[in-house]
């Protein structure tokens, strides 16, 4: 017998993604549709850097929100690219990727019994850490008006105790983008509701139809806003752990002191990186090129072949309607895996509206994006 | 000279790195009719805008092209009246050994990459047939021991395969 445990960790359940990586790495001859980063290494100059920051024995701590070179060059970044204007000195933290800084971001907002809104399905993170903040998750089901969260749902669910609400766009697992209509709606909710507006923002760079509209650029929201961003996606430096926090100053004074507990700082290869990321524009947007082109073969496809598919407007990810087949998305997606060799992602570990889709990512090679539709496509014909 | 709009350039960016992609593949990835693609594809043929499709080996990996030997050639070469280089050019570069062959900048003036099956078939390639070509001035010759690169790929070094298989 051990000593035992944290009541509260009792009660998250273990995630389902991690369920179904386990099945997925003990089948042979898979494509796996249901990986969740860029299929490029990071571009050589970023990693050139880092070697030679390590070269010169630059391998110390940083301060705790970071090298102050590097948020000078974020808060250039997201004012130029984004419109958002937040000072590098006392706005913004680096953290360990964005994952660190919904975490941090939830323990300094909530008090017990608090209630966070996140529209769903969305990106499988947000709801335990709410609860391990000590905050309860309030969740709208957006599958049935375009996976985008609408004032109306909104409105009914905020209560006496809502504290903030969470939007994850271009989003994971959808690939939807909030129009602008409707962040001005949330901005005016937040507003006479008085909550915070966390806005996950990792997907920014791969918008494709139309420029992206970020929560923190609206009139306004600076004083309810925390913007997170970072460098896995849009960068492809998902291993390198960094993203950043912007916000009122009022807010990071009080997140940097978990943030200078609990990790201290991020690592200063990677801050160097990241600095030299943002001079290579250019290949951030050959790559979202790339997987625009790709999301236009594979989606047209799935639609063909009677996967019912909204087109997502960013991300990498497809969420097509496996409701006709008449199989849960945790059915379909083990019968895929076992027939068809290749994997996808249920969409009910994506939490409410989930049930009735399941997650295709197409960053990856076009060779295997057209295998894994033949494979798709014969065993729907099979069934 | 062909001038060719964005979605053109696509096209030829996605054929020179997937030639076997249809053109139903490339119409949907740019946002064309794939009658659109075909037809632009055969008129490319015809004005001789592509040349040939080609598959692209990693020759280390095959046992049968290990025996060929790759130079570079550095040649010096005194322009001819009216025709200036392109005339001994025009000869040299008809030899099979040739693989390439470029007009530079700097010390010289023909870089020319030639195979052959040994050494002996390149040094009497250099100097039985382009040291001996009127208006040749002078040749060195370089080796190839080891291919890092080529055609813009790098040859046995990254690709992405260390990729969870399902993630977050």
């Amino acid at each position: 017998m051990s000593p035992g445990f944290s009541h509260l960790i009792e009660t998250i359940p273990s995630s389902g993604i991690r369920r179904f990586f386990d099945l997925v790495a003990s089948s042979k001859d898979v494509i796996s549709l249901g990986v969740g980063e860029p299929d490029f290494p990071t571009p050589w100059p970023a990693r050139e850097e880092a070697i030679s920051s390590i070269e010169q024995g630059l391998t110390s701590y940083t301060s705790n929100s970071g090298l102050i070179e590097c948020r000078r060059a974020i808060a250039a970044y997201i004012e130029e690219r984004f419109g958002a204007t937040y000072g590098p000195e006392k706005e913004i933290i680096i953290t360990n990727g964005v994952s660190e800084g919904v975490d941090i971001t939830l323990r300094t907002l909530l008090n017990p019994g608090d209630e966070v809104i996140v529209p769903e399905p969305n990106y499988v993170c947000y709801a335990p850490l709410i609860q391990l903040a000590g905050g309860k998750v309030v969740a709208i089901d957006t599958s049935q008006t375009g996976f985008l969260p609408n004032k109306q749902a909104i409105k009914s669910a905020i209560t006496a105790k809502t504290k903030a609400i969470i939007l994850c766009s271009p989003n994971n697992p959808t690939g939807q983008v909030i129009p602008k209509k409707i962040l001005k709606d949330i901005a005016d909710l937040a507003e006479n509701h008085d909550f915070w507006v966390i806005a996950d923002e990792i997907y920014a760079e791969l918008s494709y139809d139309e420029p992206f509209v970020s929560f923190a650029a609206l009139e306004g929201t600076f004083p309810r806003t925390i913007l997170m961003n970072g460098f896995s996606k849009a960068f492809a430096m998902t291993g390198w752990r960094l993203g950043y926090l912007c916000a009122p100053q009022e807010f990071i004074a009080r997140a940097l002191k978990i943030h200078q507990y609990s990790a201290l700082c991020a690592p200063i290869m990677a801050q160097y990186a990241a600095i030299q990321a943002l001079q290579g524009m250019k290949v951030v947007q050959d790559m979202r090129r790339s997987y625009e082109m790709r999301r236009n073969l594979f989606v047209g496809r799935l639609n063909e072949m009677g996967l019912d598919t909204a087109m997502p407007k960013g991300a990498f990810y497809c969420f097509p309607s496996i409701q006709k087949t008449g199989l849960s998305s945790e059915e379909f997606a083990l019968k895929l895996l076992e027939k068809a060799r290749v994997a996808v992602v249920p969409g009910s570990v994506f939490g409410l509206g989930g049930e009735g889709y399941v997650r295709c990512c197409y960053a990856t090679h076009i060779d295997l994006l057209k295998e894994a539709l033949t494979r798709i496509s014969n065993f729907l014909k099979k069934r | 000279m062909t001038k060719l709009n964005k979605k053109e350039k696509e096209l030829v960016h996605l054929l020179k790195e997937n030639a076997r992609l249809s053109s139903e593949d490339l119409g949907q990835m740019v946002g064309l009719p794939s009658s659109k693609v075909q037809s632009l594809i055969q008129s490319w043929q015809k004005d001789g805008i592509i040349l040939k499709h080609t598959t692209l080996f990693n020759e280390e990996k095959l046992e049968s092209t290990h025996d060929t030997i790759r130079a570079l050639i550095e040649v010096s070469i005194r322009p001819e009246k009216k025709t200036g280089f392109d005339a001994i050019a025009r000869r040299i570069c008809k030899h099979p050994n040739v693989i390439d062959h470029y007009l530079i900048s700097g010390n010289y003036d023909f870089l020319i990459i030639v195979e052959g099956k040994s050494l002996q078939e390149i040094s009497s390639f250099v100097s039985n047939t382009l040291a001996s070509i009127e208006n040749v001035r002078s040749t060195g010759t370089h080796f190839i021991l080891k291919k890092y690169k080529e055609n813009g790929i790098a040859l046995g070094t990254e690709e992405m395969e260390n990729r969870i298989l399902v993630s977050a």
